[in-house]
């Protein structure tokens, strides 16, 4: 009640509660998308895998470049089971997960897409198709941009990426379009008699579109699929190099920090390595960078809105000094007062740091279904635009600790007026 | 007003107060040498011209102001020597003050008002709103309770500025020329209720005013002039 008897006015109030709700809406907005920036574009970086992954290929480590992003494999080394163990054994790795990649031919059906009138048939093409164990799509840096992926074992299901629909001179956008088709994969196998190449052609259904970045894989399938497509093309093989049970490993290293250990300790088993490490490094500082512009210019407009805070509260003294005195006059000690005032001035800050980090929130999840709606056009995975607990949190105590240091300077000027103000200006 | 309990007043002893203003250089003394002796449940009125210092008298009797010099017995209090928080506590436990504005904060109600004033002692909030009904009650304006000042008359709103400073049992209630703003008919009811407090409760009563009808009630009266007491027959 002591704090109501020296209350808001209500008009000033409100408008001292808008900018700090302003100021906080910038803020938090501010934060949220710059922190959705970073998961966005670091994810990218990775290829929407997980960010601390490293690609292990099937092959030797050139000994002069273990220290870049992407360096040249070595010669051809076997990568069996028993390596997968020993990489997934290595402290640091949080998991491992096995690759198989082996070329096709690829014939689309015609028509090539649902709902498209049928013209001349299209051509076949190779490409690359990798097997993976897709219950660990977690575990993968792939995306799916359509669709979805195929299910685990399936023999019949698969995903393609972006370089099947430019073959069909599809633009990212109608990816969709493609999903629910069936395509034709053979097998190569190089007959040493005759020199012939000949396929062993399966059926398949596109059931999803996806970006990727796991080896160099096309199209992307159970790994069942691809091992029997690979032991038909390695029986004709004279040279064996297809020999390899695994064409790659993908490992997650326990975060970012701990890549370059892992890959070192993987070069040391003897495989050739390569992660976007110091690009994630470098891309990271830029974006700690823009973080620190972003907060500061936040904060500048909540140090403003703590202004108005004080500025609004100075102006409330100034006009009841007759009333402070009174307070004073029937009891209320200095301490009374500066209290009054002190609640005052959080409730103003709580009241705009609540309204305006959930109004940030909300400008923020605007953002997030704009630049979705931009991705989706663009055939891109949209963004998940989470505001992290701390932020909404942080937003409602951090303007009212802010507001109670505004306060302080007023509250102390009330405290100090004279009792003797009761009595009216003299 | 039974509400209240049977506290007897205090006596005051003023000796050789000195009050002087320093604003802007040239000094202004506003009680000179002043001596005051007011026996427990004397009722005095103090008159004088505009600027003659009664309102810096009742503000240093009332602890809005410290003495500057010479000294200022209330009870067996010697309020030269109370610090700032000591002061409060003197206000709100041995003081009652009424003003010529009322002095009712206008963003509370008169209940609220009344309240106010016991909110520093620690009462708790239903003994808090059980004794301001009773003297909301008691100084007649029970269905006014809910009314924010500036829905009273002046009248009223003095009377609930009475209420509130009997609330924490006062021994000394200084009033500063409480009928100022109020008609005859506001006055007489005012002053009915003020006049009662010396006899019914035993308070000390010091009334400021400019009103002869006002000073005619009290049992003893005073000039101040050229910043001493002089009495007036
Ligand atoms: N804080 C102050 N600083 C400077 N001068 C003051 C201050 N307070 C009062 N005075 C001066 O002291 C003199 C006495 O003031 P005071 O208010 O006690 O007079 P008063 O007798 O109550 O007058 P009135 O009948 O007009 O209320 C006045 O001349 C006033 O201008
Ligand atoms: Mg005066």
């Amino acid at each position: 009640m002591a704090t109501r008897s020296i209350g808001r006015r209500l008009g000033r109030a409100v408008l001292t509660v808008l900018a700090v709700t302003l100021a906080a809406a910038l803020l938090s907005a501010l934060l949220i998308v710059a922190g959705t920036a970073r998961t966005r574009v670091l994810s990218q970086l990775s290829k929407g895998g997980p960010l601390a992954g490293i690609q292990v290929v099937a092959a030797a480590p050139d000994p002069g470049q273990v220290d870049t992003d992407n360096p040249r494999p070595g010669q051809p080394r076997v990568l069996d089971e028993a390596a997968r163990q020993r990489i997934r054994a290595l402290t640091g790795v949080r998991s491992v997960v096995a690759l198989i990649s082996t070329p096709v031919r690829v014939l689309p059906p015609d028509p090539p897409l649902r709902g498209a009138p049928s013209g001349t048939p299209p051509d076949p093409f190779t490409q690359q198709m990798t097997g993976v164990d897709t219950a660990k799509s977690g575990q993968l840096p792939i995306t799916v941009v359509s669709g979805r992926l195929p299910a685990p074992h399936s023999l019949v299901e698969v995903a393609v990426t972006e370089s099947y629909l430019r073959h069909l001179q599809l633009p990212k956008q109608q990816a969709s379009r493609v999903v629910g088709t069936e395509v034709e994969l053979g097998a190569p196998r190089l007959f040493t008699g005759d020199d012939r190449v000949r396929g062993r052609w399966t059926r398949a259904i596109i059931v999803g579109v996806v970006a990727q970045g796991v080896a160099s894989g096309d199209v992307i399938a159970p790994i069942e699929q691809v091992r029997t497509a690979q032991a038909w093309t390695a029986a004709g093989d004279p040279t064996g190099d297809t020999a390899s049970p695994y064409s790659g490993l993908f490992v997650i290293a326990k975060g970012i920090s701990r890549v370059g250990e892992v890959r070192a300790a993987i070069t040391q088993v003897g495989y050739s390595t390569s992660a976007p490490e110091n690009l994630v490094a470098t891309v990271q500082r830029y974006l700690h960078v823009v973080e620190i512009v972003l907060s500061g210019i936040g904060l500048i407009a909540l140090v403003i809105a703590a202004l108005g805070i004080t500025n609004a509260l100075l102006a409330a003294v100034r006009e009841r000094r007759n009333e402070i005195g009174v307070l004073k006059a029937i009891g209320a000690r200095d301490r009374d007062v500066r209290r009054i005032f002190l609640i005052e001035a959080t409730l103003l800050g709580l009241w705009g740091g609540a309204l305006g980090t959930a109004a940030g929130f909300g400008i923020s999840e605007l953002m997030g279904a704009i630049v979705n709606h931009y991705l989706r056009q663009q055939g891109l995975a949209a963004v998940h635009v989470g505001a992290p607990v701390a932020v909404l949190v942080g937003g409602v105590a951090g303007s009212a600790v802010l507001a109670l240091v505004a306060g302080t300077v007023p509250a102390q000027r009330a405290a100090r007026l004279p009792a003797r103000q009761a009595m009216g200006e003299t | 007003m039974r509400v209240l309990s049977e506290a007897t007043g205090l006596g005051v002893s003023v000796q050789g107060l000195t009050h002087i203003y320093a604003e802007h250089g040239n000094p202004l003394v506003v009680l000179d040498q002043l001596d005051l002796a007011l026996r427990p449940a004397e009722h005095l009125a103090v008159t004088g011209r505009s600027g003659a210092g009664k309102s810096t008298l009742l503000a240093v009797l009332g602890g809005l102001e410290r003495p500057q010099s010479g000294s200022v017995l209330v009870g067996d209090v010697d309020l030269a020597r109370l610090d700032g928080d000591e002061l409060a506590a003197y206000r709100r436990d041995l003081v009652g003050f009424v003003f010529q504005h009322y002095g009712l904060l206008g963003n509370l109600t008169a209940l609220e008002n009344i309240e106010l004033a016991m909110t520093f002692t620690g009462l708790r909030t239903g003994p808090r709103r059980r004794r301001a009904r009773e003297l909301l009650d008691a100084v007649g304006l029970a269905e006014r309770a809910d009314h924010r000042p500036n829905a009273l008359s002046g009248g009223e709103a003095q009377r609930v500025a009475i209420a509130r400073a009997l609330a924490n049992q006062p021994r000394l209630v200084l009033a500063d020329e409480p009928t100022g703003n109020l008609d005859d008919e506001n006055t007489a009811h005012v002053l009915d209720l003020l006049a009662s407090l010396p006899a019914q409760l035993g308070c000390t009563l010091v009334v400021v005013t400019h009103n002869h009808v006002v000073a005619a009630r009290a049992a003893r009266r005073c000039l101040l002039e050229h910043g001493r007491l002089v009495a007036v027959p």
